[in-house]
């Protein structure tokens, strides 16, 4: 059967300054836009610009994130990498397809199309590390970075004493925004970071983007921040908080073995809801802690969750900021995440010390 | 002729988003691929659809673009002899 | 654990220019009658000039064909995989209490409808239900729905080596224990999008497409859908099924030399092939016929004609092999699919398919595809698709026959 994995290294890009040294969350980066881009580090310290100029935002990110997670494993290469992405190279696409709709029959430029390929972020990983190995990239919507987390499981219990990248970026789109704000996904009145959440929530998401990523193995080491027990997703389901049970059932475990739940408010008053059913039913009385209203909402902000999780066991207590409802914690030993989106894609992920 | 070759600096690195280059670092004979300024096929490409709509010169066979873009000079000199 | 514990293959569905299903398909690869022609159905400045590989069959059609009501949003590589995952599970009861999962592969997902309507969204009401099929994530998210299937759901993208990447994770799943039954495949319908854009790569070749010539000079694109559905062996021999194949080998590797090119000695191809060898526990020796990727560009016939010199060894000791695309067209995300199922025809009907438009070898590798169908005794099939971002897969299919 499947065994834990062990994280040894993590990176993360957002909205708030993570790639900031010692960056808890303490203190929350405001903004009253939406959409919110990622906060750009200085990539080439770790980007060598000849390889830099033909970045897009997206590789940008996951490189970046993923030589993070190197350097806190002690690592410079890794047996493979595996992503996940729910919409790949956004920008490239756009910039692609309205080159063709304004210049179709002329020469177009190839390199948007180029790096359009939703698989860009592994490969430029690949041929930074110049690894051969295991390399793959899914784009299941908001199951992407779990998807991409099982086949990191499934890979090291067939090969248990190799080492992976696991991870997942997501960047915005200007003209992908628009459609979305016609679509009515995105919030309109009064965006803002920290997003209102519950009781106060409005209809809409911030939309934001990230990359976040993680060095994992089967053995424990120096730098392990803690492990990985469990990882499951559904498409949809009438009984979240059914799902969310039989998960801990299958695992072994009870309600009362979690010590601090990791939900997915994102301040969408259409599908708050769904935490707070979650949070009633089963997990009334455990500290409870929020990672969207200060990350906002994209296709794997469940990787930014995880990389928190880790975090969380690693500080033993909740910034203030993070912590929506409960007691203060005792001690963190076992946390669930669970998120959703717009009513589908529910995923959870079991992290522990 | 030195017009040319500082007009196609230009665009170069804007085409290939050579963001840290300025036309003075471009050398007129520095080889553009391989060893000296680093460039790959992709750029080859983008160097083939800067001479269409620039210059209205058709590559068809991205092959030929090997000697053309040997370094700014040759693609000068190309230009030079075959602009419409 | 064993790894060269081999997966059945209990079901097949196809569709592509050469059939709208897995008979008309082999039909027309029995008697070397290809698909690829004009372009009929995609309006595009291109008609006229550059020949794919197109499904003949407009979307109503399509829509017509599945019965789904008018009005909602279904996306051309939704409905051809649609139709394929449909034939693929006829016959089979997926609410049989097995944990049964679906991996589907595209590159294009929605992009079909969102070059379609990409003006038309800002300005008009009439075609806003499609904006939520762009991501490729979605079009699976429909078939999950069509096929009820829920204990499993995910989308792989890593450009022409997808459908392959899936079906290799479904047979890892199941050995994993986490899956007794899987739906895999893949989908690309034909688009401006990635016409354009391997035109401007300047790999599509403006006639038919000539793989393993020295004269190549590009791809023909194409569409298509395939899925296989996979089940632990011992599942099917308990029902006293036979399956329609096996599926005992498969490897993937990153070649990492670059963006689009194959490095020059094929090393990913090579890596993907010998892998695919190793966990079927099987010398190179065994295998009869290779399907290859064989897109007919210039650099990857070279890269997988060297790869093939590699693991086999010498010119005169490469198995008999061909590439198809001269007959689909080259449909990306759904090639390893599609080809998947040519593998399991040919060990089904001991025939290897015809490499068409083949006259000269490259000069720099002296090896020959096989150009005319070739019926004989084919106990292992090695099939090879190859992506963008170096991505190298290669799956290896063995008879259920003794």
């Amino acid at each position: 059967m499947i065994k834990p994995i062990y994280i040894h290294g993590k990176g993360a890009i957002s909205i708030q300054p993570t790639t900031e040294p010692g960056y808890f969350f303490d203190s929350i980066l405001p903004y009253t836009q939406n959409p919110i881009p990622a906060h750009d580090p200085d990539y080439k310290a770790l980007i060598p610009p000849l390889q830099l100029r033909r970045m897009n935002k997206s590789m940008r990110m996951a490189i970046f994130a993923s030589q993070l997670a190197l350097r806190e494993a002690n690592r410079t290469t890794v047996d493979a990498v595996i992503t996940g992405s729910g919409l790949g190279c956004l920008r490239d696409s756009e910039r692609f397809v309205e080159s063709l709709l304004a210049d179709e029959g002329q020469p177009l430029n190839p390199t948007p199309f180029i790096q359009s390929t939703h698989n860009m972020a592994a490969a430029a990983i690949a041929l930074a590390l110049k690894c051969n190995g295991y390399n793959m990239t899914y784009v299941n919507n908001a199951n992407s970075f779990e998807s991409a987390l099982l086949d990191g499981v499934v890979y090291l219990s067939e090969h248990p004493d190799h080492t992976i990248l696991l991870g997942a970026v997501d960047e915005l789109g200007e003209r992908t925004t628009e459609f979305w704000n016609i679509a009515e996904y995105l919030k309109q009145d009064r965006p803002a970071v920290p997003t209102p959440l519950a009781a106060a929530a409005s209809p809409g998401e911030i939309a934001a983007e990230g990359s976040t990523f993680f060095v994992a193995s089967r053995q424990p080491g120096p730098s392990t921040t803690g492990k990985v027990t469990a990882v499951e997703t559904t498409l949809e389901t009438d009984n979240p908080a059914s799902f969310v049970n039989q998960f801990l059932q299958k695992n072994g475990l009870s309600t009362g073995a979690i010590d601090a739940v990791l939900l997915g408010y994102n301040g969408d008053s259409r599908y708050d809801d769904i935490y707070r059913g979650v949070s009633q039913a089963l997990f009334a009385g455990i500290p409870c802690v929020g990672f969207k209203h200060v990350l906002g909402e994209y296709d794997t902000v469940i990787a930014a969750a995880m990389a928190l999780a880790l975090q969380l066991l690693r500080e033993q207590r909740i910034p203030t900021a993070l912590q929506l409802s409960g007691p203060q914690p005792k001690e963190l030993a076992r946390l669930l995440i669970y998120t959703q989106r717009r009513g589908r894609n529910h995923g959870l992920i079991l992290v522990e010390r | 002729m030195s017009e040319l070759t500082q007009e196609l600096k230009a665009k170069i690195i804007v085409q290939l988003n050579l963001e840290d280059l300025t036309i003075a670092d471009l050398d007129d004979h520095t080889p553009l691929f391989g060893d000296g300024l680093g460039l790959d096929s992709i750029d080859a490409l983008e160097l083939i659809v800067m001479l269409d709509k620039s210059y209205g010169i058709k590559l068809s066979d991205p092959k030929e673009g090997r000697k053309v873009f040997e370094t700014i000079q040759t693609m000068a000199d190309f230009i030079e002899a075959n602009r419409t | 654990m064993s790894t060269s514990a081999p997966i059945a293959i209990t079901g097949m569905g196809a569709i592509s220019a050469i059939g709208e299903d897995v008979p008309s398909n082999y039909r027309s690869l029995r008697i070397s009658r290809h698909g690829i022609g004009p372009i009929r159905h995609l309006d595009t400045p291109h008609r006229g000039r550059l020949l794919v590989g197109e499904i003949n069959m407009s979307n109503e059609e399509l829509v017509e064909q599945l019965g789904i009501p008018a009005g909602e949003a279904y996306t051309r590589s939704t409905l051809l995989a649609l139709l394929a995952a449909a034939e693929a599970t006829m016959g089979i009861d997926l609410n049989d209490g097995s944990r049964t999962g679906l991996i589907s592969a595209t590159t294009v997902g929605g992009m079909d409808a969102t070059e379609r309507y990409y003006e038309d969204y800002l300005n008009s009401e009439t075609h806003r239900h499609y904006i939520p099929t762009h991501p490729c994530g979605y079009s699976t998210e429909q078939m999950a729905r069509h096929l009820g299937v829920t204990d499993f759901v995910t989308t792989i993208s890593t450009a022409c080596s997808s459908a392959a990447n899936a079906i290799m994770l479904g047979a890892r799943m199941i050995k994993a224990g986490l899956l007794d039954r899987v739906i895999v495949g893949g989908t690309d319908c034909l688009s401006r999008f990635t016409i354009n854009g391997f035109n401007s790569l300047m790999i599509y070749t403006d006639g038919h497409c000539r793989p393993f010539d020295e004269h190549r000079n590009g791809l023909n694109l194409g569409e298509a859908a395939a899925y296989l559905v996979l089940e632990r062996a011992e599942l099917v021999t308990r029902q006293t099924k036979t399956p329609l194949a096996y599926l005992s080998g498969y490897g993937h590797a990153n070649d990492a030399f670059h963006q689009t090119a194959s490095s020059e000695d094929g090393e990913g191809a090579y890596l993907a092939m010998k892998h695919a060898l190793e966990v079927a526990e099987l010398d190179a020796g065994a295998i009869s016929y290779v399907n290859a990727h064989g897109t007919a560009t210039p650099n990857n016939d070279l890269a997988e004609g060297q790869a093939l010199l590699r693991v086999f060894g010498a010119p005169e000791s490469i198995p008999s092999f061909s590439s198809t695309k001269a007959f689909t067209g080259h449909t990306l995300a759904a090639a390893g699919a599609i080809e998947a199922v040519f593998s399991i025809l040919a060990l089904q009907h001991q025939e290897v398919f015809a490499n068409l438009n083949f006259s000269q070898p490259i000069t720099a590798l002296g090896i020959v595809p096989q150009t005319t169908l070739l019926p004989m005794q084919i106990n292992h099939v090695l099939s090879n698709s190859f992506g963008f971002g170096g991505n190298c897969s290669s799956l290896l299919f063995s008879t259920a026959h003794d």
